[in-house]
């Protein structure tokens, strides 16, 4: 017993595994450079691409690559011309994007079932052409996104630092707007135009939550972006249940698991920093007289570094010994 | 024609930003190991002068060139380390001083390259001279504000740059940051490094400068040797441009409506 006897479950196994990996992997570069939501907007455009190829007869997959990579291009020039308006630019482009996509959906005599399964994903259906373009485009993503990941890092960390280090910043930022596009048209078979841009920031909202370095957050978005999009696939093999929809509610339920543990340990890390030294000469101030705990190394309160000596965080003050009483810092 | 030999150099320079003039009238020359400081009021155009040598932002008049060559056709990259000014190191996203630091090094090597020995020692090197070897691998956002700022040098240092210009490193740092920079722009002075630097106040540096830019309202007020303070110049200088006394240290230019009146009632006789 098992779904691997059916040629069109592997398939949508091969899909999974390649959208899992790649999305996630622009998606990184999209959330540190804080756009999101970008993903989603081209998911938009790509809308008006799968309906040109409606009307038109050709493959609506390569209609939709077209037109997503032209509107991303489109979104980086407004973003990059006008910084105040780029919000609203990327709304524009959302609602032309679908509007267009209906209307000329329309007009190619379709109704809006065919849409569906673009719009929501029918990663079931896939034929082995789709398969392979998935698959090589999807390595393509891959190979540059971890690849160039010093360049890219660098470039959405501080561009005008990248550009005095003699980064090509406007290429840079190209090749990351084509890549989110190439991404959301691969992954327009797996979940959705509408749920691709989840796959893309949720597992590195998630990985975020755990890491404390660039490389490692990419890293362990990409595996926590194929197991969503692989359990999501194989869930549905079972249960009478929408795939692209599972996958994305995989990816949350992961991010909402994590959650809790980054709170944790961002607490930790705050209650440990050390507190600035340059207020060291401030007025003497007791503290309470009652002050009977005697603070030490294991006495459960946090000691924090503050210049020259350590602080005690003790319900929200902070103690240092003083000969026979405790100061408050 | 730049003149032979200078590091820095700008020829009638003026710059604009949104159409509003910024920079009027610079001539600065900045030769081989010099360590040249740019002092000046808020809004004096100091950030925009070095802006404007790292090609960041276009001259509208003029010629800027770095080490002979106009900026906009410079690619020799690797010669020039950049601290830009900002407030945190930290991005959308997690990234440890050691990520942060080894983009310093990217102007030396080429893409889809594994990173080399010798990168990875210039990276180490880079954040001891900062004094921060014991938080390589701490993620920014865990750092003070000092400690921070300490990153984006060692960022800088990590390209062993001929050229090092840094816009304000000091501000809001910490006195213990500002040794471990004063200490590490030492080192590189005494290596015959130049050394641009934007400061409002100058602390544990200030003897290491060798010579002192102040500008005001977007010119060249003062060039010549160390003076501590932008105040100082203003003394001495008083002759010049009186009106810099009457308005303090933090001088607006006083600007007045079409038709609102004018903006300076004394002129009202």
């Amino acid at each position: 017993m098992s779904i691997l006897q059916y040629d069109f479950m592997v398939r949508a196994l091969l899909g999974a595994v390649f959208t899992g990996l790649a999305a996630p992997a622009v998606g990184t570069y999209l959330v540190q450079r804080r756009l999101a939501l970008m993903g989603d907007g081209i998911g938009h455009i790509a809308v008006t691409g799968v309906a040109l190829g409606l009307l038109t007869g050709a493959s609506p997959t390569i209609t939709a690559v077209a037109v997503a990579v032209a509107g991303a291009v489109l979104l980086e020039v407004i973003r990059e011309k006008g910084r105040t308006s780029g919000d609203v630019a990327l709304a524009l482009l959302f609602y032309g994007g679908i509007a267009g996509g209906v209307l000329i959906t329309g007009l190619a005599g379709q109704g809006a079932l065919t849409l569906n399964s673009y719009l929501f994903g029918s990663i079931t259906t896939i034929s082995s052409g789709d398969v392979w373009a998935t698959v090589g485009l999807a390595v393509v993503v891959i190979v540059l996104a971890v690849g160039l990941s010093p360049q890219l890092f660098a470039v959405a960390q501080d561009h005008e630092f990248a550009k005095v280090a003699g980064l090509n910043v406007r290429f840079y930022n190209l090749l990351v707007s084509v890549m989110a596009a190439v991404t959301v048209t691969v992954a327009m078979r797996t979940v959705g135009l509408l749920l691709v841009s989840a796959l893309m920031v949720v597992p590195v909202a998630t990985s975020q939550q755990l890491t404390r370095g660039f490389r490692t957050t990419l890293l362990l978005s990409m595996v926590l972006g194929t197991v969503a999009s692989l359990g999501g696939v194989t869930i549905s093999a079972y249960l009478p249940v929408a795939p692209g929809a599972t996958i994305v509610l995989l990816a949350l339920a992961g991010f909402l698991a994590a959650w809790p543990v980054g709170m944790l340990m961002r607490r930790r890390v705050r209650l440990s920093a050390p507190f600035s030294p340059s207020d060291l000469h401030r007025d003497h101030t007791v503290a309470r007289e009652d002050h009977e705990h005697e603070h030490g190394d294991d006495c459960g309160h946090p000691a924090v570094q503050h210049g020259d000596h350590v602080d005690y965080v003790h319900d929200g003050h902070r103690h240092v010994p003083h000969g026979s009483h405790y100061d408050e810092h | 024609m730049s003149e032979p030999g200078s590091i820095i150099e700008i020829r009638d320079g003026a710059v604009s930003l949104g159409g509003r003039p910024v920079l009027r009238g610079i001539d600065l020359v900045i030769g081989p190991g010099e360590v040249v400081v740019v002092l000046g009021a808020n809004g004096s155009g100091k950030s925009t002068l070095v802006r404007t040598m790292m090609g960041l932002v276009p001259a509208r008049r003029g010629e800027v060139t770095l080490f002979g060559e106009p900026v906009s056709r410079f690619r020799d990259w690797k010669r020039v380390g950049f601290v830009p000014q900002r407030t945190s190191a930290a991005g959308g996203l997690p990234a440890s001083v050691w990520e942060i630091v080894a983009s310093g090094r990217l102007s030396r090597r080429s893409p889809l390259r594994p990173m080399r020995t010798p990168d990875r020692a210039a990276i180490g090197t880079a954040i001891e001279a900062v004094g921060l070897a014991d938080k390589a691998k701490h993620g920014v956002s865990t750092l003070s504000d000092g400690q921070q700022q300490r990153v984006l040098i060692a960022r800088a240092l990590a390209g062993e740059p001929d050229l090092f210009v840094l816009d304000e490193p000091t501000a809001g740092v910490d006195l213990q940051s500002q040794q471990a920079f004063a200490d590490a722009v030492g080192l590189l002075a005494r290596r015959g490094a130049t050394i641009v630097l934007v400061a409002h106040e100058l602390g544990p540096m200030a003897e290491l400068i060798g010579r002192t830019v102040v500008m005001r309202d977007g010119r060249v007020a003062y060039d010549g040797t160390p003076v501590a303070t932008a105040h100082e110049v203003e003394h001495h200088h008083g002759h010049h441009h009186r009106d810099l006394n009457k308005h303090g240290s933090d001088y607006l230019p006083t600007v007045s409506a079409p038709i609102g009146g004018p903006a300076n009632p004394e002129r009202r006789s």
